[in-house]
């Protein structure tokens, strides 16, 4: 190999390292939230010192210098890459529909609507067992115990056969919503997760909660509650219930997109169905968060009946409305303005 | 490294056509981070345990209700161990791309492609650690990492990312022959001296940590390759790790620009 033109390594390396020191110190600069942190006339650095740090890593490779120096220099350009064309690299367009009110008012409902099939299927796999389980209950109570242990019922039972009229002592509310929070959002969270073993978690969950839930109504409705559990539910059930079945559906999609990946490879359709149906489990907990409040301040307390039945009626219209029409028709800038 | 990487390496090629490798992090590696994870995460929550039964006592002497006061701190406890759960990983890893367990590690998550990762990725990674830590012990995620050629577990996959290990850049000076050398040395030390790639990293790997070995070591060690190369060039010296920084030096530094006089002198007129 004649390399008669090239410098030697040390000549090389002392000519060259100002500029590999200044994009060192500008990577390390960055290292916390990105090129954003840097001084204006930094940015302005970063690209030209960037690409001519490229160039040199090109001539040690070609030039065939020490191993060290071609790892340092690619540990420069890899930390640089990442800062020029992290997260924050977007575009204002990208940024644009990625907001936070797009998501709600137009992406999430969407996102909803665009995967039908697997929501109604989420919906039919929790509420047929839930029936199920409600009506075997209630024609044989004992059929409960074989879902939800006996020892969890009965003092669930004796709570709601008291009623409403104390309302909740105080803080058992604040208990109450962050045990929901806990444990809801968290069933919901797993439910979705547990889609991609082909959907079979996710079916499996929707099937167990909708069995477990209809097994506890119908036994505390056959022990004479069944008002007040009713009364205890219809509060928050339309978010609680609903966000269990729409991260169910979640789930179930992405599961799907692995067994019917259509045209793509199995991975990035997985990949791609996963990044669209994000914003439905992002949506399904907040919804989740909302039951928690209402189920820990609201749904047990002292109002009376009729209120507890306004407001639950009202909540479930105003839900579905939003999951059915919320973000239908052209998106303002979507349809190409003359 | 130039040349043939090892099977745990990823190699990203920049819209700069520049090919860079990353060393994907092992099992074992994430394992120890993860566990340093929950010890750092679960203690926020200690502490915040211990703060709210202060506070339960503390406010209690003066109103009397301790009860209630102890049930609404239970309900912040309850949120901060569905935090623990499910945001800790998903806040650290979205603005910083790594946990602190992951810098206690000097491990980092980034795409497939080598950027840094976003709040979506963040979210269906983390998200998806339900799957994987099942049935006990990330059981679930150590096969697929096994599976996948990026020890990917099926968050990573789904979320399109991995975990590696970068390498810290730190400047190494170029090697120089030292002490400089002398023209009895050189006299029979043929102009032109080629190693291939192997000789060139071993000798070179050799020359670098010469510092740290006693002088028996080292004569053994260069002893091993230094008679080869010396025989095929047709050169010899007393002592074999000189003999080894000699040729290095010629081998490496001949012919090229500013080249140390103990090279081989750039081509007279040649190049400049």
């Amino acid at each position: 190999m004649s390399l008669a033109s090239a410098l030697t390594e040390k000549a090389f390396a002392e000519r060259r390292r100002p500029d590999w020191e200044a994009l060192g110190a500008l990577g390390a600069k960055a290292q916390k939230g990105g090129i954003k942190k840097l001084e204006p006339a930094d940015v302005v650095r970063v690209s030209p010192l960037y690409r001519s740090v490229c160039a040199d890593l090109a001539t040690a490779q070609a030039a065939r210098y020490s191993a060290p120096l071609v790892d340092y220099l690619l540990g420069l350009t890899a930390a640089a890459h990442g800062m020029m064309y992290g997260p924050h690299a977007k575009r204002d367009d990208e940024k644009r529909k990625g907001s936070m009110r797009r998501a709600w008012l137009v992406a999430f409902p969407r996102a909803v609507r665009a995967r039908k099939r697997e929501m109604l299927l989420a919906a039919a796999l929790f509420f047929i067992p839930f029936t199920l389980g409600a009506l075997l209950t209630l024609r044989d109570p004992t059929f409960a115990f074989r879902v939800v242990p006996e020892a969890m019922l009965r003092p669930l039972t004796e709570a709601y056969s008291k009623g409403f009229d104390g309302g909740r002592e105080t803080g058992e509310g604040a208990l109450m919503a962050g045990f929901y929070v806990y444990n809801n959002v968290g069933i919901a969270l797993r439910c979705f997760a547990c889609g991609i073993f082909l959907g079979l978690g996710s079916a499996f969950y929707l099937v167990q909660n909708g069995l477990s839930i209809g097994a506890v109504l119908g036994y505390v409705a056959s022990q004479g509650a069944g008002g007040n559990i009713g009364l205890f539910i219809i509060g928050h059930g339309s978010l609680e219930l609903g966000a269990i079945v729409l991260a169910g559906g979640a789930g179930l999609s992405i599961g799907w997109s692995i067994v019917a990946p259509g045209d793509l490879p199995r991975v990035t359709s997985l990949q791609r169905r996963a990044r669209e149906i994000l914003v439905i489990v992002a949506g399904a907990s907040v919804m989740l968060v909302m039951a928690a409040a209402i189920e820990g301040f609201w749904s047990a307390s002292a109002a009376p009946q009729a209120v507890k039945l306004a407001v639950g009626g009202t909540l479930f219209v105003l839900l579905s409305a939003y999951i059915l029409f919320a973000g239908r028709g052209p998106e303002k800038g979507e349809q190409g303005e003359p | 490294m130039v040349e043939a990487p090892l099977d745990t390496d990823v190699a990203i090629e920049t819209p700069e056509h520049i090919v860079f490798h990353y060393r994907i992090a092992g099992p074992a590696r994430r394992a120890v981070g993860h566990v340093l994870d929950l010890i750092f995460c679960y203690g926020l929550v200690a502490v915040l345990v211990a703060i709210v039964v202060l506070a339960t006592v503390g406010g209690a002497i003066d109103k009397g209700d301790v009860i209630a006061a102890a049930k609404a701190g239970i309900g912040i406890i309850m949120v901060a161990l569905f935090a623990a759960q499910w945001v800790y990983f998903l806040v650290w890893e979205a603005t910083l791309g790594r946990s602190p367990g992951k810098m206690a590690v000097g491990v980092r998550v980034v795409t497939t492609s080598g950027r840094p990762i976003g709040w979506r990725a963040a979210a269906l990674r983390n998200l998806l650690r339900a799957a994987d830590l099942l049935p006990v012990g990330y059981i679930t995620g150590l096969v697929s990492m096994t599976l996948s050629s990026k020890f990917q577990r099926l968050g990573d996959l789904v979320a399109g990312t991995m975990v590696v290990a970068p390498e810290q850049p730190r400047a190494a000076k170029a090697l120089e022959l030292s002490p400089p050398a002398e023209p009895r040395e050189l006299a029979t030390l043929p102009e032109h001296v080629s190693l291939d790639a192997d000789e060139r990293v071993a000798i070179e790997l050799f020359l670098r940590r010469r510092q740290a070995l006693s002088v028996a070591r080292e004569a053994e060690l260069a002893e091993m390759i230094a008679s080869k190369i010396g025989k095929r060039i047709g050169y010899t010296h007393p002592s074999p790790a000189r003999l080894l920084a000699l040729v290095y030096d010629r081998a490496v530094n001949a012919g090229r620009n500013e080249a140390p006089p103990s090279s081989f002198r750039p081509r007279a007129g040649g190049t400049r």
